[in-house]
This record gives structure tokens, sequence and C-alpha cells, in this order.
């Protein structure tokens, strides 16, 4: 059965996104907008991806990992943004199994073991 | 073992190493009867339980480069309640039990808000399920941060069940009931504790403990406490701020060990608020009326001092009768390791080292110490570093403070009143005292004549300050300084001599005149 992807942007489609997909294990990652060539304003974002991605197979089966960006910049920075109020969320890239405490933030997303653990913990 | 003459292409040092590494095998070998003795260990350290104490020492043993793994694994209650890495304190102890003493806290002053002026229409309601799925919440993340914090260390953490199955080898059983062995050179064990079951009918089916109660999924409605401890007082404490009505049944004295004149004021104060008290009686049945979230139970007591048998109703009946060690079912014959037999306590020295040399113990399963999360994380830290930095610190338990969470909350650091009247004479000790009204509770007119101020001097060590109790709001926070100070050997004078801060409840202590003795 394996596990899907999928990619939205902004908190409405992620919420939106995260409610269709009830009832099954919820990964999501958390990062900074890209621009039109592909670069994304978070450098910190840039080198967790693909570690990340790199574990995704360790998903159980079934699984969803949602890749949510954020927004711009200014829109991360501002202490009110509904990442912020709602998730949440101190910082990105943040890599974390939905509905439940268990997140890895920043620096912490560059640590495959931990991304692995947090993939595979029940 | 092969004569111990090495191969000729060896280098002088690698073939003396191999010399005297082969002789000490041969002492081994002689020592344990022939048995098989591995060459090397898998691990320096193998803690077993994942608590406050294991924890510290694993974390700290890891800053040394040694190589550590921790075992923790939760046996689910009778009915089936089980939880996360970090042991008692964070997950069935003083983390949730703060926070719920906090929720009622919270109550009380809603109630008081009104008197400073605050208007709302609506009476305060509780909501049990909206405060547990918070407090588990936030329990979840701890467990959480313990895990990350261990790979984070490259200790090696399994959840699964470890025992000793012969010397310096334990079986650990995961879940699915799966079994590895691991060997270490040394073993720190730090398994805690486990509510008691009083052993009547219907307890294990029908009755819930502290380890029950802080993830329960529904409200406990009408509950029975059993017990006098202070998980007894401080869960009825908060349960009956919250709302519910809280029956204790209580089979003699009220917090045995603790300073007894204290313990009856605290009694009284719950007893004059809405907490009901059965004396002198215990539970010799319970029966389930009806099933349900919660049901309806029926428990048949008997009079401590007579033939007088009584029944009640009640929705959740909470044992808190005591709490026996986990040390029975870890295999400690098998390595050697003495237990006291009748608490299951073990008895170690003052460098909580078991009988056997390479295996310690620390925390709430240590014989004649106290059971507090500060104290297992000081001697685990402690230990280690003595095992593996060269140092020569010991744990030193003695002027430990501690805080007892009931509805007014008691801080206490030294000696009792009994204790000190038992070690140095009656006429040799100096008891201040004085009760006091926290200026908060003086416009909405809660009691005047409840907060109370103690302190036990050594008339003949310079009226030293040995003994500290503080019946009073955030008696914790009141009572971390003042340990400091008895650590340092703080006197009358000297106390007297510190000046208050104003308005605060701690500034009594720097104002006390008023001896026991003058009457």
């Amino acid at each position: 059965m394996g596990w899907e992807e999928k990619r939205v942007h902004g908190y409405g489609e992620f919420a939106e996104t995260a409610q269709r997909c009830h009832g099954r294990p919820i990964f999501a990652l958390f990062c900074g907008d890209k621009d039109a060539a592909g670069r994304s304003w978070c450098p910190d974002c840039v080198t967790a991806e693909p570690i990340v991605r790199k574990e995704l197979h360790n998903m159980p089966d079934g699984s969803v990992f949602i890749y949510c960006l954020v927004g711009d910049r200014a829109y991360w920075k501002d202490p009110n943004n509904e990442f912020r109020k709602n998730l949440k969320l101190t910082g990105v890239p943040t890599l974390l199994k939905y509905g439940t405490p268990q997140k890895l933030v920043e620096e912490e997303c560059f640590k495959a073991e931990l991304v692995r653990m947090l993939f595979t913990e029940d | 073992v092969a004569k111990a003459t090495p191969p000729a292409n060896l280098t002088s040092g690698n073939a003396q190493k191999l010399q005297e590494g082969t002789c000490k095998l041969q002492k081994l070998l002689e020592m344990n009867g022939h048995m098989q003795v591995p060459h090397s260990y898998d691990f320096d350290l193998i803690v077993i339980g994942g608590g406050s104490g294991g924890l510290a020492a694993a974390k700290e043993a890891a800053k040394y480069d040694k190589k550590v793994m921790v075992l923790d694994f939760v046996t689910p209650t009778p009915l089936g309640t089980s939880w996360g890495l970090g042991g008692t304190c964070v997950n069935v102890g003083c983390i949730p039990k703060k926070l719920m003493h906090q929720a009622a806290l919270l109550g009380q002053a809603l109630q008081d808000s009104r008197k400073f002026g605050w208007q709302f229409t609506e009476e305060v309601k509780h909501n049990w399920m909206a405060m547990t799925e918070s407090v588990q919440n936030y329990i979840g993340s701890l467990n959480w941060g313990y895990r990350v914090a261990l790979r984070e260390k490259k200790v090696t953490y399994e959840n699964a069940y470890g025992e000793f199955v012969r010397p310096h080898t334990v079986k650990a059983t995961n879940k699915r009931g799966i079994e590895k062995l691991y060997t270490a050179k040394r073993f720190l064990i730090a398994t805690g504790e486990r509510p008691r079951y009083l052993g009547i009918p219907g307890d294990k089916e029908y009755c819930i403990s502290s380890d029950d109660l802080f993830s329960l999924p529904y409200c406990p409605g009408k509950t029975l406490v059993v017990g006098a401890s202070y998980v007894a007082l401080e869960c009825a404490g908060f349960l009956a701020g919250l709302g519910l009505d809280v029956t204790v049944m209580v089979r003699s004295i009220l917090l045995r060990g603790f300073d007894q004149d204290i313990a009856n004021k605290i009694g009284e104060y719950m007893e004059e608020h809405g907490i009901n008290f059965i004396k002198q009686f215990v539970p010799i049945k319970v029966e389930q009326i009806e099933e349900g979230t919660p049901g309806r139970l029926k428990v048949t007591a008997q009079s401590t001092v007579g033939d007088q048998i009584i029944e009640g109703e009640y929705n959740t009946v909470l044992l808190a009768i005591g709490r026996d060690a986990c040390t029975r079912k870890i295999g400690l014959d098998k390595v050697g390791v003495k237990i006291n037999e009748k608490t299951g306590k073990i008895p170690v020295n003052d460098e909580e080292q078991t009988n056997v040399p390479y295996i310690y113990a620390i925390g709430d399963i240590l014989q004649d110490k106290l059971e507090l999360t500060p104290v297992a994380i000081q001697a685990g830290r402690l230990l280690v570093q003595r095992l593996y930095a060269g140092a020569t610190i010991k744990c030193d338990y003695v002027n430990v403070p501690t805080t007892v969470f009931t509805p007014l909350e008691y801080g206490a650091c030294g000696y009792s009143e009994e204790s000190a009247v038992e070690k140095f004479g009656e006429e040799n000790i100096e008891v201040y005292h004085s009760y006091f009204w926290p200026l908060e509770w003086t416009v909405p007119s809660r009691d005047n004549n409840k907060c109370y101020a103690k302190i036990i001097c050594n008339i003949q060590d310079n009226e030293r300050v040995i003994g500290f109790h503080v019946l009073g709001p955030n008696a914790g926070e009141v009572t971390q300084g003042f340990a400091a100070a008895i650590k340092c050997g703080m006197t009358k004078a000297q106390l007297d001599n510190t000046i208050g801060i104003h308005p605060v409840c701690a500034e009594i202590f720097t104002t006390l005149s008023v001896t026991k003795r003058s009457g």
C-alpha cells in the first residue's frame, strides 16, 4: 500500500488536506516558500528536505506525507501567522506527526536518525 | 584457555597486552567456575528503568562517551493503563499531579476573583476531559523530548522489560514478547515503584490507582480515596477542588512520617473545605452495582477499633495506600543482589552500590532514602560522575526539602517536631511558630487562622535552624530558598537579621518570636 505525498501551500490548504486524511497517519514537513527559480528563503529547509525525503520509506503503510510551503519570509516572521497560532509551530523547517506532540524542529530535521525515529515511533 | 605464548608476528606492546588479557581471563574463569565470560561487553552501562533517576544517569554517562543502554517498560495496570518514557514523575506522578492541583487552585481563584471586581454571570464549571487532554498532551511532549534527547546523546533505548538472567547479562523482552540478551560491565537498577492494592475482593477489577487517574477517559464523579499518604490527600484535594464529591477513608494517622502537628492541620483544612473523612476504617470488599464510565461501586468497610461495618456507594474508588518497589521480578536472585525481603527495597552503601560490586541502584527502590525525583536525579548524576569522571562527591540525603500539594500546601525541610524531640530532647530545641493571613486572602475573606509557619532550632548549637515548616500558598516556592539557607547552617539570629519582603507570606519567617514553650 505504501504512502502518498500531498503538496499544499498555506494554512488553509494544509488544514483542509489534514481533515480529508483523518484516520490515516499524517506526517507533515513545513518549509519556506520557493521562488520562481525554485530557491527557498529558508536555508535550513533546503538542507532538511532531502534528508527527510530519504527516510520517507520508513513511514507506516497508508501514511500521508504533507509537504507544506508556509508562505514568504514576511508572512512567517509575523508572530500571529496561522501556523504559529493554530499548530504552535516555532520554526521552519518543522517535521511533525499530526495530532501528536511528536515533532522535530530546525536542526533536529538534519539528523536522519531522529527523522527515522519520528516516522517509526508508535 | 590456550597457553599464553603470543604469536611471533605481534609487536611487543600488543604481545604484552595479549598476555595480560589472557591471564585476566584465566582468573575470571576460575572465579566464575569456567562459565562463558565475554572478552568485552555490549555496553559500559545498562540502566534498567527510564524514570527520573535512570534517565539522568544515562544522559550523564553518555557525556563521558560511555556506551549506555536504557531499558524502560511499563507493565499495564489491572485496568490496562500504560504510558511512555519518563517514569512515574513525568507520567503518573509529580507533573500531572501539580497540573491538576493547579486546575483546582484556578477554580478557587475564579471564586476569589469576584471580590476583586471580576464580573461574570455564568456559574463556573469544570470539564474533566478538557483538562486531561491538555495534561496528557504536555506529558506526550515530555515523552517525545526524552526520546529525542537519548537519541541525540547516542544512548541506546529499548522499550523492553529488563531482567537479569546471569552475571553481567540482562534479557530484554519487548511488548511483542521478543527477547534479546545484552551484557554490560555495570548495571544501574532504577525501576521505581507501583501502587499497592488492598488484596480484597474487587480491588483490581473495580478500583483505580494514581497510575490510572491522570489519564482517566471520563470524569471520576463521586470518589472514595482510600489511604492517608500524600498521594491520597493530594488527589482527594484536587478532585474536591474541581467540584467532585470526595471522601477519604483513613486507617489510622494522616501523612505518616511527616510532622504530625502539621498533618492534622492539613486534614482539618480539607475537612472544613468539603472533603469527608471516614477515620479508622478499612475497605473489606468492593462490588460493582452498575457498569459505566464511571459506574457505581459499593464499598464495604470495617472499623479498625471495633466491630462496626459500614457501606457506601461511589462512582470511583481510588487506592492510594502505598507503593511497592519493582524489585521482585527482575532476576535479582540470578545475580545475587540482596533486597529487604519484607519491603522489596534495596539496601545500598553511601555510593549507591548494592552488595554486588558492579550493580548499583538509585531512586524510590532504595531502602531508607527519600522517594523524590530530585534525589534520584542527583544520586544518578553523582554516581556516574564518580564512576566515569573521577569525582568523589556523594549524594547528600540530609536536609532535602519537600512539598505536599494538598489544598493548603505544606513545605518542609529538616526535622519534624517529633523527630527533633527524639533526637535532641525537648529541652534542647526551641520551636518558634505563628499563624499568618496571606494578603491575597483578605479581600475574598478566606481563612485568617489556617496558614502557619514553624521553625525548630537546636539550642545547643547556636539556635541553628534544623527544621522548617510552612503551611500556606506557594509552599514549594517559599521553601526552596530556605532549604539553601539551612544547608549553609543558618541560625535563628541570622534569620532574624534577614529583612523581610513585604507583603509576602514568607516574610513571617523573619519575625518569628513566639515559642511553643512560652505556651
